[in-house]
């Protein structure tokens, strides 16, 4: 009984409804965003109301908002995130998918591999990150060092086993069409394997990086004088509430721009052309 | 293991027997289990051994695999560490994924079922989503009253998103003709929910529910690194503090012991589950 949308129309009034749809999210999307604003402000006003908790108001919307040009100002938000950001986090997440894709390849191809290193491999993935940071310090000679170990133990798990699913959905005529028509074992490789497997490779790195961001962190709030967590710890410490807050927003502003960005990844790469309900 | 019959032949009969039975067993799945995690104690062992090779590192020989399970363990046993360490934080994974289950499957079936609501919390979700639990840490040790519901608060923060996301994600998955049918049918809204809606997702809320473990179970480790005296995270951080690498060592074995169990749990919840049966 479904209408069925494609055939009442030419392509021109199916673009206008895609983009009509495309504003709607958007209104609405911003609506939403008020809503939690004004959440957010009435509970800080409720705060403010209770004799015991009038200490709280700068935990609200507006000095939040307020604080932002001061801590751009003196800094602090830039080196935080340039020390998160570049030094950590990408390095994490750069070597969690040398490592997981080749080790993906292996677990994906290799039966015997799969199977010898499930239980080990479980074990490891099923230790908690943050357990190892004691461990991480002793033997890493910095800290920034220790806080990358922690981001590629946890990420490098989703990078892995989404790259040997991505493996396990080849058809393994292809590989037999390919060697007929003479492609070389390197043309398979960029041909067929890559385009293949890289809607699930992004979607695995797009895991890495939601678990990298809980990590970061608490790894953060230990031993360092430098990025997001510390600047959270820092704010704690001075009794900034407004700095906090603000601290707090950015985190997740950024998380969900580097969200954002493997989303569009995975998109452009998914070969099924079907938007991902992020 | 493919090559033992041959040579084995002429040392008699009972050698024969008990080489072919492990020939056999050779690539089942106990004892590829078996093989993995012997091959990764004896990968640690080797890496300890090769440290305290230096003399100057004498002292790393406590992080070695014998250390850490037979005289780690024992003593974390001993006095109480262990167990009170799984109390608290047992206590507290429960409540915080009870809490984020009940929040997360209500809010996912509003999502999943109104457009309107789904298009309009997207944006706000996705944000509060992206802030890492942790970040929270200063605000819940403000707000509540007890390090146990500062650190429930975090584990809900942290595990109330998958759990509302594949809810909201099976719901997409439902044939709307069954809702047409059951309202022809005769059903009303409550029967709705039970009889059509909450089975129809009973799979996807078990994968987020397991993805959910794995966040709480990230998060609970330094949730507890700071304030609170009991727990895991606090067990670890103690013996760390006073240099007791063995029990350290233990301690990283136990939780990773422990996550396993739980998610082989899931694991085995979620076939039973899953009512896409392949052909």
């Amino acid at each position: 009984m479904r209408t069925d949308v494609a055939a009442r129309g030419p392509e021109g009034s199916a673009f206008a409804r895609a983009s009509s749809r495309g504003a709607r999210h958007f209104v609405l999307g911003v609506l939403g965003v008020l809503v939690l604003g004004i959440v957010w402000q009435i509970g800080t006003w409720y705060l403010v109301s209770q004799p015991e908790t009038r200490a709280f108001g700068n935990f609200g919307p507006i000095p939040t908002f307020q604080a932002f040009p001061r801590l751009w100002e003196q800094g602090r938000i830039q080196s935080a995130i340039n020390a998160s950001l570049v030094d950590r986090l990408a390095t994490g997440l750069f070597i969690a998918a040398l490592i997981g894709i080749p080790l993906g390849i292996l677990v994906g191809r290799s039966k015997w591999f799969r199977e010898i290193s499930h239980s080990p491999f479980q074990f490891i993935r099923m230790i908690s990150p943050l357990a190892w940071m004691p461990l991480a310090v002793l033997v890493f000679p910095g800290w920034n060092w220790a806080i990358v170990y922690l981001i590629v133990i946890a990420a490098v798990w989703p990078v892995t086993y989404a790259t040997a699913a991505g493996l396990a959905k080849l058809e393994p005529a292809w590989y037999k069409v390919a060697r007929n028509l003479g492609a070389s074992r390197i043309q398979i490789l960029k041909e067929i394997v890559l385009p293949a497997i890289a809607f699930d490779m992004f979607s695995g790195l797009r895991l890495a990086l939601g678990v990298a961001w809980i990590v970061l962190v608490p790894a953060e709030l230990l031993g360092v004088t430098s990025g997001l967590g510390y600047a959270i710890k820092d704010a704690r410490e001075t009794v900034d509430y407004s700095y906090l807050t603000a601290m707090v927003l950015t985190i997740g502003v950024i998380g969900f721009l580097l969200d954002s960005i493997f989303v569009a990844l995975i998109n452009r790469y998914s070969w099924y052309h079907r938007r991902t309900a992020s | 293991m493919s090559a033992v019959p041959a040579v084995a032949e002429p040392t008699g009969a009972v050698w024969l027997d008990f080489l072919k039975k492990w020939a056999r067993i050779g690539g089942t799945k106990i004892f590829n289990f078996v093989a993995g995690l012997a091959i990764l104690v004896a990968l640690w062992w080797l890496g300890v051994w090769y440290i305290t090779l230096d003399p100057a590192l004498e002292h790393f020989r406590s992080f070695a695999p014998n250390r850490a399970i037979f005289e780690g363990i024992p003593a974390m046993w001993e006095f109480g560490g262990i167990q009170r360490g799984l109390g608290a934080s047992g206590y507290r994974l429960g409540m915080g994924m009870l809490i984020a289950i009940a929040i997360g499957v209500p809010l996912g079936i509003l999502v999943g079922r109104s457009e309107l609501f789904g298009d309009m919390t997207h944006l706000p979700f996705q944000l509060l989503r992206m802030v890492s639990p942790l970040s929270w840490e200063p605000i819940a040790v403000i707000a509540f009253a007890t390090w146990d519901r500062a650190i429930i608060f975090l584990i809900v923060m942290g595990a109330v998103w998958p759990v509302m996301f594949a809810t909201a994600a099976g719901i997409a998955k439902i044939d709307p003709a069954w809702f047409k049918v059951a309202r022809n049918l005769g059903a009303k809204r409550l029967h709705v929910l039970t009889q059509v809606i909450l089975p129809a997702v009973t799979y996807d809320v078990l994968t987020g529910i397991r993805l959910a473990v794995g966040v709480a179970w990230i998060v609970l480790i330094p949730a507890e690194f700071f304030g609170t005296r009991a727990g895991i995270g606090y067990t670890i951080e103690d013996a760390r503090e006073n240099l007791f690498y063995d029990q350290m060592m233990g301690m990283i074995v136990l939780i990773g012991v422990i996550g396993y169990i739980l998610d082989t749990i899931l694991v085995q919840l979620l076939n039973r589950a899953n009512w896409v049966r392949e052909t």
